[in-house]
This record gives structure tokens, sequence and C-alpha cells, in this order.
């Protein structure tokens, strides 16, 4: 995927959980995480993606609205 | 403390006036004296048309607002005649640094390989640039007639014109035109004089803009900081400007005064906290504090009948893809030749449709990337926070998304969907090189070379040979330009079209055979360039008929006397 396409698709992500609203963003965000697992289907893949993406997490003040 | 430059001050000046009107008759008035009004009137003296240019002010721009101008912005200057005074003042940059929190996430490069002329960047103030774009305009002062304190305060269209109401300290008076140029800025009175307004986003997020006096030696780089230390929660932005000047922009909260946050006494410390975080020691002192707030707004048109605008009157682009002066520079360049050629009977008005077709579909694509960085620099809903906190926090170790952080340089916009570049019938079968409606794409010249616009010396690059001309750039690998082509610069001058046929790729040096191989031309292929560096059409082969029915598109007033026409 090319930066230009990448961009597009966290542009459509981020329009997708702004239009469900905050308290529903993460359901949608969970759903889209199952669909992505089974398309991805590489069962170490998807372990290292998941623990990735549980490594150094900030602490919550960086979602803060500014 | 004040800025290291000292503005002169101009006064105002009355023409000789008839019944309460100026005695001449102009054929173009251009309104406002910024980047754009400015480069627009150089662009029409360079083409050969007169103008008179009116400013409300009496002096070029105070305070801090462009402070980064392009390479195609600088490429476009040197045609006008400015370059030197930009080289000279301005510094040059190539990339720069994002940081999540206390981290190094993203170090970028603008594109810049070992083909280019000109820096990718350049920083200087914009009274910098203001005042390089006035001495130029005095160098033409026989065909610029610069008014100073003369405001515009109504413009009534006609049929074949257009009358402006103008106010100065010395009283009151009504100016004819044939045309009218309105680059008055973002709150154009011409705009409001036509009942038009610009329609798109305004962004809620608000920045404060300092200028400090600070010495130091740090590089000049763009700084980009997320949640710093120095200020949870915002993000900053640093920029070095000539003479020991720094640009410092930074994001307030949501909750925040706007009034109490320009206040210097809320300012200061952030300020001090930043420039402690970066290590910046040295004693310093505020120039400028103002507020700004983004906005992403167009006109759907830029010609109403007699009326043409310009830069920000005609479009308001966020700072962050530091478009604003860059687009509007572009504008004045698409525009200027195109008002020529009009005026010299050579295009119908028709010409100046595609003004507004061109520049209008580059607005809106300036106008995408500058909302993108917006929305990376200001989130404009918690889906864009989080995602945004997502790609910080991952871009330590993964650098597969750091391209999500970085900010889209400014590039040449191409003109592809443009209906010039569609009549001119090209042939399909390139496979490198500049496709038509794109700008030239820079490279050494080696040798032999023809020579540089206004000089008799061998050009080193392929931008120094282009200039207020129509240029066909023939490759020939064995340096000979076919008798066909050869007779088509006279048939173009008897015509009174400025023209220029170059031949290139004849040499046996690498930087011919790599200029060859930039342009698909191994085997010979001409391009034919408009005024502005725009490729019209290109051939693998050429006869001079096909030059003439590519033209007879755009100057569609004259009977070409070339080819078989
Ligand atoms: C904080 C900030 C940072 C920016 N940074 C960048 C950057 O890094 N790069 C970039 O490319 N752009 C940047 N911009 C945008 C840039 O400053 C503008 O896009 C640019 O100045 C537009 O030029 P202009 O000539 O169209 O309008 P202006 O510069 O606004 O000039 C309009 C002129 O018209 C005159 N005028 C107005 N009304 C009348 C009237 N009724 N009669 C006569 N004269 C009149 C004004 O006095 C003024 O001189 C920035 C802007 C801001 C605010």
């Amino acid at each position: 995927m090319n930066a230009d396409e990448l961009d597009a698709l966290y542009t459509a992500l981020c329009r997708a959980m702004t239009s469900v609203g905050e308290a529903q963003a993460p359901i949608l965000l969970a759903r889209f995480a199952l669909l992505a697992i089974v398309e991805i289907a590489d069962a170490d893949r998807l372990r290292q993606l998941i623990a990735a993406a549980a490594e150094d997490l900030p602490d919550a003040s960086g979602r803060g609205h500014t | 403390m004040p800025y290291p430059f000292v503005p002169e001050r101009f006064s105002a000046g009355l023409p000789p006036l008839r019944d309460g009107v100026d005695r001449v008759r102009h054929r173009v008035a251009i309104v406002g004296a910024g980047p754009v009004g400015y480069c627009v009137a150089i662009g029409l003296a360079v083409h050969g048309i007169s103008s008179v240019l009116i400013e409300a002010d009496d002096s070029v721009c105070a305070g801090s607002r462009a402070i980064c101008i392009s390479r195609r912005s600088l490429e476009i200057l040197d045609r006008l005649g400015a370059l030197p005074g930009f080289l000279a003042t301005g510094l040059p940059w190539t990339g720069g640094r994002s940081f999540y929190r206390d981290r190094e996430v993203l170090r970028f490069a603008m594109p810049n390989d070992a083909n280019q002329r000109l820096p990718p960047m350049l920083n200087l103030a914009q009274y910098h640039i203001e005042q390089i774009l006035l001495d130029r305009v005095r160098e033409l002062a026989d065909r610029i007639d610069l008014r100073w304190q003369t405001r515009l305060t109504a413009l009534e269209p006609r049929a074949d014109g257009v009358r402006a109401r103008l106010a100065t300290p010395l009283g009151d008076y009504a100016l004819e035109a044939d045309w009218v140029v309105a680059a008055d800025g973002g709150r154009s009175t011409v705009r409001e004089s036509l009942g038009l307004a610009l329609a798109g986003t305004s962004y809620e997020g608000r920045y404060v803009i300092v200028d400090v006096a600070m010495p130091s030696d740090r590089p000049t780089e763009r700084l980009a900081f997320f949640d710093p230390p120095c200020n949870p929660g915002s993000t900053v932005l640093v920029h070095k400007q000539p003479q020991d000047v720094w640009r410092i922009d930074y994001q307030l909260r949501r909750d925040e005064d706007a009034e109490a946050a320009v206040r210097p006494e809320n300012v200061l410390p952030r300020v001090e906290s930043l420039l402690a975080m970066i290590g910046e020691t040295a004693d310093w002192a505020p120039i400028w504090i103002s507020l700004y707030r983004a906005n992403a707004l167009t006109l759907e048109r830029y010609r109403h009948g007699r009326v043409l605008f310009a830069g920000d009157a005609a479009h308001l682009v966020p700072i962050f893809g530091v478009r604003g002066a860059n687009s509007g520079i572009d504008d004045a360049d698409n525009l200027a030749w195109k008002l020529a050629a009009v005026l010299h009977g050579h295009a119908s008005e028709r010409l100046l449709d595609t003004y507004s077709e061109e520049r209008v579909a580059a607005a809106k694509e300036n106008l995408g990337y500058g909302a993108k960085s917006t929305e990376f620099m200001a989130p404009p809903s918690f889906a864009f926070e989080w995602m945004r906190t997502a790609v910080l926090g991952l871009a330590v170790r993964h650098e597969s998304v750091r391209s999500l952080i970085n900010p889209p340089q400014t590039s040449p916009i191409a003109y592809t969907d443009s209906s010039l570049s569609r009549a001119a019938e090209s042939s399909p079968e390139f496979e490198t090189g500049p496709a038509p409606g794109s700008v030239l794409v820079e490279a050494p010249l080696g040798t032999p070379a023809p020579a540089a616009r206004g000089t008799e010396a061998p050009a080193a690059y392929l931008t120094q040979v282009l200039g207020d001309h129509f240029t066909l750039l023939h490759f020939a690998p064995d340096g000979v330009l076919p008798a066909d082509l050869a007779g088509i610069e006279a048939g173009m001058r008897a015509c009174g079209i400025r023209w220029r046929t170059v031949v290139l790729g004849a040499g046996t040096d690498e930087a011919a055979a790599a200029l060859r191989a930039l342009y698909g031309a191994k085997h010979g292929a001409s391009y034919l360039v408009r005024p502005d560096g725009h490729v019209l059409a290109r051939w693998r082969r050429c006869a001079a008929d096909d030059v003439r029915r590519a033209l007879a598109g755009v100057l569609d007033r004259v009977a070409l006397r070339i080819g078989d026409g």
C-alpha cells in the first residue's frame, strides 16, 4: 500500500468513527479488528500485531481533547 | 522588540482627473499589492502589458505571515526576474523532524535529488517577500503604475470593463479599466462588491503565532512537537527565518480564551518552556504575537466577466501545508500570460476561462492537502484524535505508519484534466517524462547547452531556458533540428508571438544521456511548453503542423503561418 492509499484509509476510518459517535466508536473498532483478523488469517502474525498494539500504550492524557 | 526590518513608507498620489475620473482608461487594474498582486503586475509587464496596481496600505506588510516559499514558486520568481533577491535573503531547507512527547517519531526529507537547481523550500518573512517583489516592480516602473494608500471601496462591473471607486487621503476618484485582477486578499472588497462568497470548511482549532528574536546556530528545518512535555496536549511548530527570527506556532486548548491567550504574560512562559525543552539558552525577545484559525475555502469560479480573482481573494488555504502564498504565486503565473495573450489579440477571452478551470482545480487539490495537515495538527473530532494518538505512539517502532505524520509538502500541481492539455493532441506512447499539464522535470543540461534566459551563457539547468515565451524543446540525439521545425520560430515571430525553439539532448556526456532518459526521448521527442512552464503537448516525432494545431487551441485569434496552415 502506498502512502496516499494508507492516508485515504486512515481518513475513512476516522470518518466512520466520527459518524457513529464516541460511545459507539470502540464497538466499531472492535468489529473492524475482528474483520481484519479473519481477513489477515495468519495466526502468528496476528498475535504479534495484538502484542504490538498493546505495547507502549501512552497514558490516558494523550487521549484528552485539546 | 521590533523586527530587524524597517519598511519604507510611501505617500498617496492622485492621477490627472477629469470629472473625478482618472483621465487614463487602463487595460488592467490590479487590486492589492500583496505577493500575488505584485506577481501579476510583474508577470504582465514581462509579457509586455502595462497595469495600474492599487494598494490600500503605505508599505509592505507587517507581522508574521507566509514564511515558506516552495521550489515551484522559486522557478516562477526566476522567470519574473526576482530570484536573486530571494536566494540572497532566504534560508534554504530540505526536511524536518517530528516528535511525540519526548521521542522523535519522524525524520522527513522533501524531494531533492542531484538534478535540482533550487532548494525544495526557502524560508523568509513575508515582508522580505514583498520587499523583493517591490524592488522588481520599481525596475519595471514604466509598465507598472503602483498607487499607495489607495483603497478600492466599490467595483462596478460593466460589459467591456469595470469602474472602480478609490479612496485616498488626498481625495477620492474613479478609475476605469478593461480588466481587473482582484488580488486584495482574504477580506477581498472586490469579492464583496460582486456579492460573491468563499465556500468550504472553517476549522475550530486555534493557533498562536509568535515570532521571537533569538540568536541560534540550529539548522533550518521544520520541527513539529505533538503533545510535548513543555505544552502537554498541544501541537507546536518551529521554523527558522533569516536574521535570527524564529517562528513558533502552538495550538490552544479548546477551553482557552482567545483574547487571554495572546497576552504576553500567557505566551512568554510557553515559549520559554519550549525553548528550554529544545535546549536553547540564549536570550530571546518576542517580536510578534497573533491568533490564527484555519480555513479551507474557495470561490467556485475565478473569472466573473472582466474580473479575475487570484490568491487569497480567490481561496484561503490552511497554513500548515504552506500553500497560501505559494498557490497564489502559481495563480499569478497562470493568469499573466493568458491575460497578456488576450490583450495582445492572440487569444479570445475563452483562454481566461481556462485560468479559472485550471486554478480552481489546483485550489481544490491544495485545499485537500491543507485540510489533511490541519486535521492532523488539530484533530477535528475524538476519532481523529484517537487515531492520531495511535499513529504517533506506533510510529516510534513501526516505520510503516510514519508517512501519516508527514505533512504533505507542497508539490507542483499538474493540470491533467485541463481542456488546454486535452485539446492538444499528444502522442500517447511515452513511458516517462512530464505528461501534458505537468510542469517540466528539472535536470542539468550537460554540454552543449542552449543559452540561459536573457544571457549568452549556456544554461546549466533545463528550467533556465524557459521565459516569457512558448518553448519547443526538441530532443535530437544528433543535435540537428529538422528544416520543418527550424522554420517555426520565424513563423511565430512574424505573427507577433514570442517563441523559442531549443535543441536538447545532443551531448555525449552523462548529463545529456540522463536528460534524454528522463524525458523518454532516447530516440528524439518534442515537448511544447507554455509560458508558465507547464507542458502543453508532446510528440515522439513532431512536424510543424502538429505544433500549429496544438497552439491554435490556445491562441485562437492568430492565423499561424507555419506547417500546412
Ligand atoms: C500566520 C500565517 C502563516 C502563513 N504561512 C504561509 C507559508 O508559510 N507559506 C505560504 O505560502 N503561505 C502562508 N500563509 C498565507 C499567505 O500569507 C497568504 O496566502 C498570502 O499573503 C496571500 O497573498 P495575497 O497577495 O493573495 O493577499 P495578501 O497578502 O493579503 O495581500 C492583499 C493586499 O491587498 C491589499 N488590499 C486589501 N483590500 C484592499 C482594497 N480594498 N483596496 C486596495 N488594496 C487592498 C492589502 O493591503 C494587501 O496588501 C500564511 C498566512 C498566515 C496568516
